[in-house]
């Protein structure tokens, strides 16, 4: 985790906390999510909703584990509003070419990475956060506001839902 | 650790390790949002959407509910057939009945309870005549046929007979009144 020092409030530590982290909530983003567009976009929304209560943080609880509880939660609003989503993309781009896939997507074409988006958000959020962040339980707990129970819990059925979708 | 979560962790810094690499895009001030967003998103979105099913739903039901009643799409139709039916039933109350809810709420009940509930709600315009008829609409009756009678003594006063209707046109029948024992 970050062990940089910010002021809340601060409008210069909040550009120095966007350049710090952007990268590490980008990739939790883009393993829940379905494509790179949308991690960017919601990656966006996570520090605008960051700096609307930058001036309420306070500087004893981890910043980038705060960071990671807004993009998580952004990541479940937008999952839930997808279809909708869909449609009206299907509507902007009527009549026009389908845009061919560049090298980053096929990059995250994996099939642990596509079983992962699919699993409930809460689960595939505690995954990333062990496994690619390297949080312990106690910090995955702290940073998602949830008991340690339910973290190992989240993390027991992700992993069984995995082995079961990739047959293992 | 398992086979898995050491694959899962190769998989994930594989993936996204590549991520650090590329630019840091300008952050994105709160008046950007995107217009689908916007439009789209939001527990507002979700909220309009589930009021306009909710809308869309009931809608639904009082057409099938009158369709299934009079056997017409046409809900003019429905007044016509109600009104057809208090009529019939006034016919009838020579018979013996007081007043002809009973008689209403057999018509209206006769494709089933859902049926009957959905046609209360749609004959609140018409339907009151039904339903209210049973005892205002006789109450009223009385007032202007015997506008002198003396009002009962209680709840417990047996009950009178109308008088036979005339029939003006002499189409029908005279009506034989059997009295009840």
């Amino acid at each position: 985790m970050a062990q940089e020092r910010y002021e809340p409030g601060s409008e210069a530590d909040f550009e120095r906390l966007y350049r710090n982290t952007y990268h590490r909530i980008l990739g939790t983003l883009i393993a829940l999510l379905r494509d790179r567009d949308t991690a960017e976009d919601c990656a966006q929304e996570t520090f605008e909703r960051a700096y609307r209560n930058w001036r309420t943080w306070r500087p004893d609880a981890p910043v980038e584990a705060w960071l990671q509880r807004i993009a998580i939660n952004v990541a479940i609003s937008d999952r839930r509003h997808q279809r909708l989503r869909q449609a009206g993309e299907m509507i902007r781009r009527l009549g026009r070419p389908a845009p061919g896939p560049d090298a980053s997507t096929l990059a995250e074409r994996s099939d642990l990475i596509q079983a992962i988006k699919k699993l409930p958000t809460k689960q595939a959020a505690a995954l990333v956060l062990r496994h690619y962040h390297g949080y312990t339980n106690r910090e995955i707990a702290s940073a998602l506001g949830v008991p340690e129970q339910t973290v190992a819990s989240r993390l027991a059925a992700a992993r069984k839902q995995l082995q079961a979708v990739l047959g293992r | 650790m398992s086979d898995l979560e050491r694959e899962l962790e190769q998989e994930l810094h594989r993936v996204l390790d590549p991520i650090a690499a590329t630019p840091i895009p300008a952050r994105r001030q709160a008046q950007a949002r995107g217009a689908t967003r916007a439009l789209l998103g939001g527990a507002g979105a979700a909220l309009t959407l589930k009021l306009l099913t909710g809308v869309a739903v009931a809608a639904a039901a009082v057409t099938v509910a009158g369709a299934a009643t009079t056997g017409s799409l046409n809900p003019s139709d429905w007044g016509q057939k109600v009104t057809q039916q208090v009529a019939d039933c006034k016919k009838k109350l020579a018979d013996g009945q007081h007043g002809i809810g009973d008689c209403v709420s057999s018509f209206a009940t006769q494709h089933g309870p859902a049926v009957a509930s959905a046609a209360r709600q749609h004959g609140d315009g018409n339907g009151n005549a039904n339903a209210n008829g049973n005892a205002n609409g006789h109450a009223k009756d009385k007032s202007k046929d015997h506008p002198a009678a003396t009002p009962r003594s209680g709840s417990t006063a047996s009950p009178t007979l109308e008088p036979e209707p005339v029939d003006q046109a002499g189409t029908h029948p005279p009506v034989t009144i059997t009295p009840h024992p």
